[in-house]
């Protein structure tokens, strides 16, 4: 039997998908936990492509949470307001979003570091006071409120319902699935490597014929479009939406997530949305004390596994750790036999 | 064919001009030594022939004015350089280095030719069989070798070189000067060179210009330069090699 | 008319002194370490929360101050040394600083809310009592903590300029490798200056305490305006911080009469905004 060339990360990414995808059959319908897969399928869009700005193109952006949210709106107040399908209001929320990411990237074009920190943080700042202005609400934003009744996914007759989650959980399967497999083929091709190159060295890459302010462009597009579409699914899944999304507690989950997969190695945004999310539900036995604990993870996982998860599986180096595993699973599955030299 | 043509180039940082109206010009193939003390405004020259910093005046390269040009848009034009301090993808490989530049620097070429042409560009300095070494962990040699190999897959017809030698010993230093020849003399590649070595500059030059305070004090053949009294007042000083 | 303008740019004056004091931190921090610190609004709630312990147990001002300024210091460069050091090494050490003070303020936010409750507390006046004078009304605690800001800025300049640390400080700031050559301990000189500005900003929090209250969460707003001073006078420039801290506190002042506190950050970023497409580099620019 001829051998799948996998990557180490496409064998991860592989294995989770594959494990989330049959997941629901032994869970018969437990609401609770299917919605928490559900939400761990959307944080990893949002958390992947944060870390696409921020691991590898080296982007220190805090807007992504503002992103989720344009897009949540954006799809809630087309469906609302004008009856069109959430079918077609997702990906034009995403869309919406993608053009406000580009905007937003504008004056970043020239700046660095703490800077584009400042002012992708001042979007995510000025959205809330915005959504509950005069102005706001005459796009339909509903002021303070927000919005009450986004109408749900339904696909011929069946209306998707928060009391069936699994169809839910599916179609943000699908997402997610496609989402993480777009940003994988990005990060691997000539894209890819023009953001790391102008992550690396700027002017090395400017040299080289990288056009530093169209990679900035493309990685603020690219990550406010897929955030924007995991953010308007989620409002047609939760079906309310209102100016709290913005507050701190999902800012700070989403960069732990980053920090605890590890920063710029794919899929580790994915390994980290889904620890950090049960160590989150995990620790509300703690209350109060929840997250101080999650803070001071937060510190260790930084201080002394700066690579995160992924750091951890793959080793030092390309992936000798996850090699030499697979290389045993092979012989123990009789694949292979061992060739003189070989050392495990 | 003059390559390159200079007019009145004037590059400030606030009151100070670090290049001061300067005006020289290239032949094609021709390779062109420039010295001076430090501040003389020698890597500004660079930064600006690049588009990296605005100036006032013009260039012109293949008689085509280049000089609104962004950094990318440059090195499209065929003009590649090297930096003082390596600067270098540290997270990549040598490899992958190169690729930025066989892929981004180049226009309208296919997968097959960008392989051939990183192949042509490590054999010809000698960085074979060390493609996947992450450049963080290459010796300096190797590191400036890497980043003159990147430029060099950006296919440029005129290279710019900043202190190539800095840092390298003796042997290392007399390989790099073997190798700008070669790439001259095969390639038919204008170089521009800024040294502190006089050596290497009046062995690799066919003329040298010298830079103080911003200004050209003096261009023409090694030999004249060298005996100029207004370059040996201000530079060279007047100890047994000048 | 022209009363309640002098409240207002009395009012400005007051907060922009102390706004310089604390953005000054953020700028000695980030200009000589380049590390953003995103817990700097739960060290300056820290020194909220330590004033009103002491004071809570009758322990008076003068005393109070005298532990909690060296505690402070402590707190700092051991926080340095502990969550920022380390990183140092690693090639993206930048965003693994913003990381980890980010996790950083998770957990003393938190244990704040957990050890002090969400409610917020108050500290009793410096000074009791007001000015009356040319038909003015200012209250002592606002010319006490504007005296008091004031005195912390030239204080901070003389041991910057005047002090052996103080020019090592700006020698890092200046160039880090040279000033390695030349024998400064990088390292050490990183951690006092955490320390030091982690001083600025509770000091900050204990003067602004009686009015504004400590809370758990109250240190973001100032995070953020320390963060937007700091960018608006040139990320790492001294002088400019404090520039950019008295216009913009005057700003809020004129803000808060006309159309009402909340619009403060708002109109601050427009200000922000305006001034990188003007001038990118902000007032002054650089270290300076």
């Amino acid at each position: 039997m001829k051998a799948l060339k996998l990557s180490n990360e496409q064998l991860i990414f592989y294995i989770v998908f594959g494990v989330f995808g049959i997941l629901p059959i032994f869970l018969n319908g437990n609401l609770a936990i299917m919605n928490i897969l559900t939400m761990i399928m959307l944080y990893a869009v949002v958390a992947t492509n944060w870390d696409l700005m921020m691991g590898y193109a080296g982007i220190f952006t805090f807007g992504n949470v503002a992103f989720f949210v344009i897009g949540a709106y954006a799809s809630g107040i087309l469906a609302m307001s004008l009856g069109i399908s959430p079918w077609l209001t997702i990906p034009i929320g995403g869309a919406i979003t993608a053009g406000i990411g580009v905007l937003i990237s504008l004056p970043c074009l020239r700046l660095k570091g703490a800077y584009v920190a400042l002012i992708t943080f001042a979007l995510h700042m000025i959205l809330e006071p915005f959504l509950k202005s005069d102005m706001g609400r005459a796009i339909g934003t509903g002021g303070a409120q927000g919005l009450l009744s986004i109408p749900p996914l339904s696909i011929g007759g069946y209306t998707f319902s928060s009391l069936q989650p699994v169809p839910w959980f599916y179609v943000a399967f699908g997402l997610s699935l496609v989402s993480l497999y777009v940003t994988h083929r990005i990060i691997n091709s000539s894209w890819g490597l023009s953001f790391v190159a102008v992550r690396d060295s700027e002017p090395f890459a400017k040299s080289l014929g990288l056009d530093d302010f169209r990679v900035k462009l493309m990685v603020f597009g690219i990550a406010a479009f897929f955030t924007g579409m995991a953010g308007a699914f989620y409002g047609h899944f939760v079906g309310i939406l209102s100016t709290r999304v913005l507050g701190l507690d999902l800012f700070l989950l989403l960069m732990v997530m980053q920090v605890v997969g590890g920063m710029g190695k794919f899929p580790g945004a994915l390994l980290g949305a889904i620890i950090v999310t049960f160590a989150n539900e995990g620790l509300r036995a703690a209350g109060v004390y929840r997250l101080v604990i999650f803070g001071a993870i937060v510190v260790a996982v930084v201080v002394l596994a700066p690579d995160g998860i992924m750091g951890a599986i793959l080793g030092g180096g390309k992936g000798r750790r996850l090699d030499r595993f697979r290389r045993f699973a092979r012989r123990a599955f009789g694949k292979e036999t061992s060739e003189a030299g070989d050392s495990v | 064919m003059k390559i390159l043509q200079i007019e009145s180039l004037t590059q400030r940082f606030g009151e100070l001009a670090a290049v001061d109206n300067l005006s020289f010009e290239m032949e094609e193939g021709e390779i062109l030594g420039i010295a001076g003390p430090n501040g003389a405004g020698k890597s500004t020259l660079f930064n600006s022939i690049t588009g990296f910093y605005k100036y006032t005046g013009d260039i012109y390269f293949n008689n085509e004015k280049i000089s609104r040009l962004r950094p990318h848009q440059i090195c499209h034009k065929g003009i590649a350089r090297t930096f003082q301090i390596p600067h270098l993808f540290l997270t990549l490989p040598i490899h992958e280095n190169l690729r930025v530049g066989a892929h981004f620097g180049v226009r309208s070429h296919g997968a097959e030719e960008e392989e051939a042409n990183m192949n042509d560009v490590m054999s010809l300095l000698g960085l074979q069989g060390k493609e996947d070494i992450i450049t963080a962990n290459l010796n300096l040699f190797d590191k400036k070798l890497t980043m003159l190999a990147a430029a060099m897959a950006t296919k440029p017809k005129l290279l710019l070189v900043d202190e190539p030698t800095a840092g390298l010993s003796p042997t290392e230093t007399r390989d790099l000067v073997a190798l700008f020849k070669k790439i001259n003399k095969e390639l038919g590649l204008t170089i521009i060179i800024i040294e502190h070595l006089m050596k290497v500059l009046t062995e690799l030059s066919q003329r040298m210009m010298i830079m103080v305070n911003g200004r050209k004090i003096a261009i023409g053949p090694p030999a004249e330069i060298t005996k100029d009294e207004k370059v040996i007042e201000i530079y060279l000083g007047r100890g047994k090699h000048a | 008319m022209t009363h309640e303008l002098a409240d207002v740019v009395i009012s400005g004056l007051s907060s922009g002194s102390t706004y310089a004091v604390m953005a000054l931190g953020m700028a000695l921090v980030y200009g000589i370490s380049r590390v953003f610190n995103f817990a700097y609004g739960s060290f300056y709630s820290l020194g909220g929360y330590l004033a009103w312990l002491f004071l809570g147990h009758q322990i008076g001002y003068p005393a109070a101050l005298a532990c909690i300024i060296p505690g402070l210091f402590f707190i700092g460069t051991a926080t340095e040394r502990f969550t920022l050091r380390p990183l140092r090494v690693r090639k993206n050490w930048e965003m693994l600083a913003m990381m980890s003070t980010l996790g950083l303020a998770l957990f003393m936010d938190n244990l704040y809310l957990a050890v002090f409750g969400p409610f917020a507390k108050s500290l009793p006046v410096l000074f009791e009592g007001a000015v009356n004078t040319a038909g003015f009304v200012v209250s002592m605690q606002d010319i006490a903590t504007t005296a008091i800001a004031m005195s912390i800025i030239v204080g901070l300049w003389f041991f910057l300029n005047r002090t052996r640390h103080g020019l090592a400080m700006r020698a890092v700031a200046q160039d880090m490798t040279g000033s390695e050559i030349v024998g400064i301990d990088k390292d050490r000189v990183f951690s006092y200056t955490f320390g030091i500005a982690t001083v600025l900003v509770g000091a900050g929090g204990i003067l602004l305490a009686p009015k504004y209250f400590v809370s758990p969460l109250g240190g973001w707003d100032i995070l953020v305006k320390a963060w937007v001073i700091t960018a608006f006078g040139g990320m790492g420039s001294m002088l400019g911080a404090v520039y950019a801290a008295f216009i913009l506190g005057m700003v809020e002042a004129f803000v808060a009469w006309q159309l009402g506190l909340t619009w403060t950050l708002l109109i601050w970023f427009v200000i922000l905004i305006v001034m990188f497409i003007v001038r990118p580099q902000g007032l002054r620019g650089s270290w300076g």
